[in-house]
């Protein structure tokens, strides 16, 4: 089943059987990409969505000078571009990060389910609802939080969206994404980000080996990003293992 | 009446920073996070001590108070 990473977990969101049999049905073709392969680029016209299955994925803005600052990451369960279907023309680019599976929604499809089931269209609009709520969270990150707090926020971040995908188990992900990757999130240099890592390391808050992410203390790493997951809308309850819940105050 | 403000205010407590691979990183304050060749925080580091210098001399002349 190709959905069924889709809205997963979130609090107050279900998909019934009858929606999310439309939501396959309306998939025309699904694709395996490579990493790092441009998929949509800002003043294209699109007729067609993505759903992501498998892999990362990133939106991205290049500067006047190439430097790359990445607005937004997507992760599997995530449908990517679903506000095309109403802009039509986006204004960034869209690209896999890792090797990636994609379901390709048409934009004829989403329509005829707009006129047909007025609830899994909220259920869509509701997607792109928790995708603005990222953004404003990435604006926090960006304005208030030095550099260790916007790694901290950014990881925090993935392991719950990730908890909610079935890929994290509160402390421990695959995060096929390197070094550049992290500092074109975190609008640092790769030295920088080389240093935040060895001091999340020291601090035994988080350990990078290869491409996985090990979180030794959920709960500490989130306080040091001023991270609450309210803004994702997941149900952590269902989504997590009892000890790996990110608190606050604790 | 009471009036608080929320917008960011003048930072009392300085920037950390330090030397990371022949370059210099700057943590701070608030959301500072930045790299810099060392020619470029030695010339920040000597405009920012002039524009200190101005600073200290204005609330001198002027009597305004930094009292944040």
């Amino acid at each position: 089943m190709f959905t069924e990473r889709f809205l997963r977990h979130r609090r107050g969101v279900h998909l019934e059987s009858e929606e999310r049999a439309r939501l396959e049905a309306s998939i025309s073709e699904i694709k395996t990409l490579p990493p790092r392969t441009n998929i949509v680029m800002a003043g294209d016209e699109l007729s067609q969505s993505i759903l992501l299955l498998e892999g990362f994925m990133s939106r991205y803005i290049d500067d006047r000078n190439g430097l790359r600052q990445l607005v937004a990451v997507h992760v599997p369960g995530d449908f990517v571009d679903l506000h095309a279907f109403p802009l039509k023309v986006l204004d960034h680019d869209v690209a896999t990060m890792t090797a990636a599976t994609v379901a390709i929604v048409p934009h004829s499809e989403l329509e005829a389910i707009t006129h047909d089931l007025p609830a899994l269209t909220r259920k869509l609009w509701f997607s792109t609802l928790i995708d603005a709520a990222i953004h404003r969270a990435w604006l926090f990150r960006f304005g208030r939080l030095d550099a260790v707090g916007r790694v901290a926020h950014f990881i925090s971040e993935t392991n719950v969206r990730l908890m909610s995908a079935g890929l994290s188990d509160g402390r421990r992900f695959a995060l096929g994404l390197i070094q550049s990757d992290l500092a074109e999130i975190c609008g640092l240099t790769n030295v920088h980000i080389n240093r935040v890592l060895r001091q999340l390391r020291e601090e035994r808050l988080c350990v990078f080996r290869s491409s996985l992410v090990e979180i030794l203390e959920p709960a500490k790493l989130a306080a040091r990003g001023q991270f609450d997951p309210a803004y994702l809308y997941i149900d952590l309850q269902s989504a997590e293992s009892p000890s790996s819940r990110p608190r606050l105050n604790s | 009446m009471t009036e608080f403000s929320n917008t960011p205010q003048p930072q009392t407590k300085p920037g950390i920073a330090s030397a990371e691979d022949g370059l210099v990183v700057l943590d701070g304050p608030d959301g500072v996070a930045v790299t810099m060749t060392a020619d470029a925080a030695q010339k920040t580091g000597t405009s920012l001590i002039s524009a200190a210098e101005l600073a200290e001399k204005q609330v001198a002349d002027n009597g305004f108070k930094n009292d944040i």
